[in-house]
């Protein structure tokens, strides 16, 4: 087991490395450099300066640097714990995310919980109806979830709970209020793919044997379902909710634009349009930690909740 | 004519309509004298409010209430009044700037305004500028020597060249002046918002992409003529707040959240009417500087090289059923290289008119013949032209296209990235291109299209075939060395002519800028820029 963890963890720093020097590579291969766009954003491009002028510039944004040299300046201070400075907000990336992370992780955390409950919720009342036509209906409706477009979703939100109801807020991100309606938009698609994994699921636990088994002792059809049919049909959906992590930071894109919430999905997307190179792999390397280090726990689950499964070798 | 709306703008209208039936009448009774303004997005690529840096409209408004200059302009005449200056005198050889300042400014955290204020604001703004010479502010610099503090109120500004917009250049945001504290700090503190000015509010607090907030200074008694309220601001408060979602931001000004709703790009026809149904007015003002101009690429043998072509290319361009069916029945008609509000400003909707036939015409003279599928070809070749665009093609974009291909050209819409386009621009990578900057003086037009101060050297250049260039170049020296107005105005009416007779600038709609105040807002007007000064309004039960 300890050789596992070991193993698993190297494979994980791996992975934090790949995705940290690939997205460098990308943004450096982007057409157009960063200087230009910095000094197109000051209103000035660089072909109206002088040679001269330009290395000023050049310097006073510290650009100067070659690729490699600047690729292993970036890293070296990474690994101590420095993520740079951000070329356009004139601020340490540190500073940055400790201000912005917050927002996105409570989207996130809150849009996972509400997934879990409506995916669950809605694939357990599938497989527990037994009237055909609403069971039928029901069954259609991950499909539906997962087809409509989140800026659509939220745009709708807002229109009927903020704007007609006036439930919630339409913007901001102060307090809860402002975060129910994000959160909703942010979880309907997983959710949908959730009660969708869960429904196939039951239909293949309610054929296996040991189902016969735990009806033949007298059980009610909830106690079944409860009991034998859960634990087993949901087994799949602990893998998911590691991959929604990823889902949820390119989701929040677009809900942290449509909400205009003030969050890292956000600076991501801004980042990467004016090239701010340090903040980019700052938040590739967040995301990318924790997608790691979630599945990393899905994976180390897995054995408690199924015990057919082991990550160390069998004796036999 | 076909008019293709975008799913997005279908959607935003959908959304928009529903916001109207969802809405209930107002209550508002407690609005009190806090004011709300929702702007679009905010700047995301250069981050900052540091009044010479910044050339985001957005912010400039928001600088204009709380930083002052020495000059104010007069948005009707566009002349040069007084503000912190009292007066003013001009050297004959137009180099030296003196002025008498006011005794009874304050900055808001106590210090006093005076001409040692003065010489360390235009001194750090220069030395900022040889550090950047790329930044904004560097323009209206120009030609800016030194400083000499002739007495406590008493400053003169000495030019080393001529710069006949600097008068001008002394009212705007850029040369706002800052307490002398302000420059004690590092730009990058500036940029984050620790900003003090002598103006009727005070910065509270500028977070980027979320909001600002001003508060009224209670013993401001200082404004220019342009302002009637002689004491300080009504308004106690004003929330500056930044929806970069247009259904999102139009909705939140029907509930009653906003009373300001203050979007970059004009209304279009469907929310006017539905803001307007709700009692909303819409104030407008054309932005002054160039206005939407296309600029070709007339090098490299390139298309556009050939001057028939771009005329005929002019003459394709049905300008009225642009302003009229992208926006609606009121909205100006381009008539010019510039906006109206701009100084020295010439009409000449006539060499703008709408001629199709005159068009092909043009066409068939240089040769290009119409092929099976109604597009021109010569030598086998489509006229085809490629038009380099950030960040998503507008409505008005595919209708100028369309309009084109009544005539046979083929306009491509090549939509790019901000880093792609400015690729682009600077490889000469296109046959049409668009950019805008605003301020109300003339010589704006030099930051694009004179090669020698232009953002983009090589945009500026292709432009103009190369003995337009020389003209143009002359003409640009001849209007920022004038001395007199008469001089000024034949130099930039020349250049005008010169850039529609050449088509070296294809106008396509006024910059207007527009504004919904809610019925509460009393007292919107306009600055000469294109600004509004805020301690005029008061927010009222109508």
């Amino acid at each position: 087991m300890k050789r596992y963890l070991i193993g698993r963890i190297g494979q994980a720093l791996l992975v934090l490395w790949g995705a940290y020097t690939v997205t460098y590579l990308i943004l450096y291969l982007l057409p157009g450099d960063t200087l230009s766009i910095m000094l197109s954003a000051s209103g000035m491009e660089a072909d109206g300066l002088s040679a001269e002028d330009l290395a000023k510039a050049r310097a006073y944004y510290g650009l100067d640097q070659g690729l490699w040299q600047q690729y292993a300046d970036l890293l070296w201070r990474a690994l101590h714990g420095d993520l740079g400075h951000s070329l356009s907000l004139n601020r340490p990336v540190t500073a940055l995310l400790a201000e912005r992370l917050p927002q996105t992780l409570a989207l996130a955390g809150l849009a996972i919980v509400l997934s879990l409950l409506g995916g669950i919720g809605l694939g357990y009342l599938t497989a527990y109806l037994q009237w055909r036509p609403l069971k039928t209906a029901l069954s259609r409706l991950p499909s539906l979830g997962f087809s409509v477009p989140v800026f659509w979703m939220g745009l709708l939100l807002i229109q009927v709970f903020a704007f007609g109801l006036g439930w919630f807020p339409a913007t901001g991100s102060n307090g809860f209020d402002s975060l129910v309606l994000p959160a909703v938009t942010l979880a309907i698609p997983s959710a949908a793919v959730y009660a969708q994994v869960l429904q196939r699921g039951f239909q293949g636990v309610w054929q296996e044997p040991y189902i016969v088994t735990a009806f033949a002792k007298g059980l009610s059809r909830a106690q079944v379902q409860a009991r034998h049919g859960l634990r087993n049909a949901a087994l799949p959906i602990l893998t998911l909710v590691g991959l929604q992590v990823g889902n949820t930071v390119s989701g929040a894109v677009l809900v942290e634009t449509i909400f205009s919430r003030n969050g890292v999905g956000r600076l991501a997307q801004e980042a990467v349009l004016r090239q701010d190179i340090p903040v980019v792999l700052a938040i590739v390397s967040v995301s990318a930690a924790a997608f790691v280090v979630i599945n990393l726990l899905v994976d180390l689950l897995y054995p408690y909740l199924d015990p057919r499964i082991s990550h160390c070798p069998k004796v036999s | 004519m076909t008019h293709r709306l975008s799913l997005k703008h279908l959607l935003a209208s959908c959304t928009l309509a529903m916001a109207v039936a969802g809405c209930s009448p107002q209550a508002e009774t407690d609005a009190g004298q806090t004011l709300n303004i929702a702007f679009w997005g905010d700047n995301t690529t250069l981050v900052s409010v540091d009044p010479f840096q910044v050339y985001w409209l957005e912010h400039r408004v928001l600088l204009r209430n709380v930083v002052e200059s020495l000059t104010d302009q007069d948005p009707l005449t566009g002349k040069i009044i007084p503000w912190l200056a009292q007066s003013w005198t001009v050297s004959d050889d137009a180099l030296s700037y003196t002025f008498t300042l006011r005794q009874d400014v304050t900055f808001s955290n106590g210090e006093r305004f005076d001409a040692a204020a003065v010489k360390t604001a235009f001194d750090s703004n220069k030395a900022f500028a040889g550090e950047l010479p790329a930044t904004f502010g560097a323009t209206y610099l120009a030609g800016y020597d030194h400083a000499e503090v002739l007495d406590p109120f008493t400053v003169r500004l000495v030019l080393s060249r001529p710069n006949a917009g600097f008068l001008q250049a002394t009212s705007t945001t850029n040369l706002g002046i800052l307490a002398p504290a302000s420059y004690a700090l590092s730009a990058q503190q500036r940029s984050l918002g620790q900003i003090i000015g002598s103006g009727p509010f005070v910065l509270e607090h500028y977070t980027p992409e979320v909001g600002a907030k001003l508060r009224k200074r209670p013993d401001y008694a200082w404004p220019s003529a342009n302002v009637a309220n002689r004491g300080a601001a009504h308004l106690e408060v004003v929330n500056i707040s930044y929806t970069p979602e247009e259904s999102v931001r139009n909705g939140l000004f029907l509930q009653g959240k906003t009373d300001i709703l203050w979007p970059r790009n004009p209304f279009s026809e469907v929310d006017l009417k539905l803001l307007q149904s709700k009692g909303a007015s819409i104030q407008s003002r054309s932005l002054p500087g160039p206005a939407l101009n296309l600029y070709p690429n007339t090098r490299n043998g390139r298309v556009l090289a050939d001057r028939q072509v771009r005329l005929a290319l002019q003459k394709a361009i049905d300008r009225s059923s642009y302003a009229h069916t992208v926006y609606n029945a009121e909205f100006p008609v381009v008539s010019g290289v510039y906006d109206v509000t701009t100084p020295y400003f010439k009409a000449q909707g006539d060499k703008l008119a709408y001629d199709p036939r005159g068009a092909e015409r043009l066409l068939e003279d240089a040769g290009w013949h119409t092929g099976s599928d109604g597009y021109r070809y010569k030598d086998g070749k489509r006229l085809s032209l490629r038009y380099n665009l950030s960040p998503a093609e507008s409505a008005g974009d595919v209708l100028v296209q369309d309009q084109l291909r009544k005539v046979g050209i083929d306009l491509k819409l090549n939509v790019l990235t901000r880093a792609e386009w400015v690729a682009g621009n600077a490889s000469g990578n296109y046959d049409l291109t668009s950019t805008y900057m605003t301020r109300a003086d003339p010589i704006i037009l030099q930051t694009i299209l004179d090669p020698r101060a232009a953002n983009s050297a090589t945009l500026a250049t292709n432009t103009y075939e190369p003995q337009t260039l020389e003209a143009a170049k002359a003409l640009f020296d001849r209007g920022i060395t004038a001395t007199s107005d008469a001089q000024r105005a034949e130099a930039y009416g020349q250049l005008q002519d010169l850039l529609l007779d050449q088509a070296a600038a294809f106008p396509l709609y006024e910059r207007v800028w527009q504004a919904a105040t809610a019925p509460r807002v009393q007292g919107f007007r306009w600055t000469a820029e294109g600004f509004a000064l805020l301690n005029d309004i008061q927010v009222k039960q109508p």
